[in-house]
């Protein structure tokens, strides 16, 4: 449509200003920006942990955090591979539980239904929030774990060492962490459809915290049970630990990519559910 | 509310499609037996023996069903699903990674040193590369292979065929190649555990691809090894290079004359019977085998297994899908793929 029958002619509101509106609303709550600014808190606590307990000679034992002694590069990797168990997942359900359901708890949803907005763009819209919400959470995980990393662990000589016992120039060591950051992004987009989901199905933002996360524990726990293997592949957190891959020298694709392509069918399901919910729904 | 059930069928198959899709998405293919020129087994084998693969590149895939006791220290050796990548130069370099959740082993080969990394610890431990390839200290038997490949291959096949049916049996297809099945079978007077052990051989490039072994009365294998994605061609000559990180502690290996073998003060391990029902009589170390080495490479076996006693004394039994060990009080272990019988007639020799 151009813009001059638009105006003419318009009886919805532009996308545009429908969407300032939306993320105007999601990052003015107090909570949003509570949850994001203790996401920050996470690398930065590795960091402190590390460099007053370990010094340069860490890095005994096992577990994936002893990696970031010394190499500092890895950090905004590890943080998010810890935050992704739970907490990111948190920031993410809370923005799917608020944006549909907390609207109906308060009441806004009936002005939101009645206004002059089409459902689909309502999902859109909403969708926007809790993506703007996942991909900012991502953001200051790794961009706090890049400082915290540099300047409070200090790099093993302005690289990154890999698992496999290669060193990365920071060209490549940048590339790295930024293919985590969206490889996670995609991880919370499967989340947060889901969340956006039960938040059609229910007025109380709290079922869909409670559902999100129980859900991850219980596909925690499932994964954990060798008789149930073959669900593994239908559980969206069997490919969380894929983003440790980054870390390795070459590079294994094939776990970040199936794990992709696993929370892609999440996405597309919870969007579906959404999508049909909210048309239906009545104002 | 005939539309929400419609929907929600449809909403039943959207997720049926999904998951069928990750399916897809995330599990190798089978695909049917391709067709092949028949080939004898002592040309098949003689074929491995001279084989030349060149540069590869793969994952190697350890499927293990052998029931294997969970051992405190070696939870890697129970039932599983393990895979290594590997890099091959094709002239004596290489490399395998070998992932886990928390980190990576990797060894890597230059033709003249063998590192290895673990980033667990973070030491990089050191050792001289032997040219006649590692693990296999020499062929058994009267002719070189290298320089007679027919008649080592020949000879091979008539020691197996003294215990053992030797075939050549139909073709598979192992990680998207097509390849030769050779197919062990026990004679029917071989007192074993194994039903059948299966090589699959590439029918291009002559190089094993896969190692199934199967156990009497179990459908499935109880180990396969293979790969499961192979590529030929020239790889990056910096994959076969290693230099040690920052931060690495690195370490010389023992020299290579005292790492293997049994433990100074041992007697060394002896066989009694032959073949399918060799059984391996060996005294149990009274130190820890190897003090160089983590603790968790010698996983106590002293609490595994159940009782039991006979003519030999007494000692502990411990059952897999495809071995039995015995191990007596007085510290003898006796071991092979055979039923309890066996290892017990063997102790009482």
């Amino acid at each position: 449509m151009t813009t001059s029958t638009a105006a003419a002619t318009r009886t919805t509101a532009p996308l545009g200003r429908l969407l300032g509106a939306e993320l105007r609303w999601v990052l003015r709550r107090p909570r949003t920006l509570v949850v994001l600014g203790l996401l920050g808190l996470v690398p930065l606590a590795i960091a402190i942990g590390i460099a007053t307990t370990g010094g340069p000679s860490a890095g005994r034992g096992p577990g994936l955090v002893a990696q970031v002694a010394g190499n500092g590069f890895v950090l905004p990797v590890v943080a998010l591979g810890l935050s992704l168990a739970l907490l990111l997942p948190l920031a993410v359900a809370s923005a799917g539980a608020d944006a549909i359901a907390g609207e109906a708890a308060t009441g806004t949803l009936r002005g939101l239904l009645l206004a002059p907005v089409g459902r689909l763009r309502l999902v859109v819209m909403k969708s926007a929030g809790v993506v703007t919400v996942a991909v900012l959470a991502v953001l200051v995980v790794a961009v706090v774990g890049m400082v915290a990393g540099t300047v409070v662990v200090g790099g093993a000589q302005g690289t990154l060492v890999t698992l496999s016992g290669t060193t990365l120039g920071v060209g490549e060591a940048l590339g790295r962490i930024g293919l985590v950051a969206v490889w996670t992004v995609g991880q919370l987009l499967a989340v947060g459809a889901v969340a956006l989901a039960i938040s059609t199905l229910t007025e109380h933002p709290l079922v869909v915290l409670a559902c999100v996360l129980g859900g991850l524990i219980v596909f925690g726990v499932l994964s954990a049970i060798p008789s149930l293997d073959w669900l593994q592949p239908v559980l969206l957190t069997t490919g969380f630990s894929a983003g440790t891959d980054v870390l390795r020298d070459p590079m294994p694709l094939d776990g970040l990519g199936s794990s992709t392509v696993r929370a892609l069918v999440y996405v597309v399901l919870g969007l579906a559910v959404t999508a049909w919910r909210m048309r239906r729904r009545d104002a | 509310m005939g539309k929400g059930k419609r929907w929600g069928l449809g909403l039943a198959g959207i997720v049926a499609a999904g998951a069928v899709a990750v399916g897809v998405a995330v599990a190798p293919s089978a695909a049917a037996a391709p067709p092949l020129p028949p080939v004898s087994p002592e040309a098949l084998v003689a074929s491995v023996i001279t084989a030349q693969p060149g540069p590869l590149n793969g994952t190697v895939t350890v499927d293990n069903e052998l029931g294997l006791p969970a051992l405190p220290n070696a939870p890697q050796l129970g039932n599983g699903t393990q895979t290594a990548r590997v890099w091959s130069g094709g002239d004596g370099k290489g490399r395998v990674a070998l992932p886990s959740s928390d980190g990576e082993r990797t060894l890597v080969s230059d033709g003249t040193t063998r590192w290895t990394y673990d980033s667990t610890d973070r030491t990089a431990t050191k050792a001289p590369a032997h040219r006649d390839g590692a693990g296999q200290p020499g062929h058994p038997g009267g002719t070189d292979p290298q320089t007679d490949p027919a008649g080592a291959a020949t000879q091979l096949i008539a020691d197996l065929r003294r215990t053992s049916t030797v075939s050549v049996d139909g073709t598979a297809d192992v990680a998207g190649r097509s390849a030769y099945q050779l197919v062990l079978t026990p004679l029917p007077t071989e007192r074993t555990l194994l039903r059948e052990v299966r090589v699959a051989v590439d029918a291009e490039k002559r190089i094993p691809l896969q190692l199934t072994v199967l156990a009497t009365g179990q459908p499935q294998p109880a180990l396969t090894i293979g790969f499961s994605d192979l590529t030929f061609g020239p790889q990056d000559p910096s994959l076969f290079t290693f230099t040690p990180p920052p931060g690495t502690t690195v370490k010389d290996a023992p020299a290579p004359g005292q790492r293997p073998g049994p433990p100074v003060g041992a007697q060394a391990p002896k066989t009694v019977g032959d073949g399918w029902d060799r059984v391996v009589i060996a005294q149990k170390p009274a130190t820890p085998p190897n003090q160089n080495r983590d603790e968790g490479d010698a996983p106590d076996l002293s609490r595994l297994g159940t009782p039991v006693s006979g003519p030999w004394g007494q000692g502990r039994l411990i059952t897999t899908a495809v071995a039995t060990a015995i191990v007596t009080n007085d510290g003898r272990i006796a071991a092979g793929a055979v039923p309890e019988q066996v290892l017990s007639e063997a102790l009482g020799q």
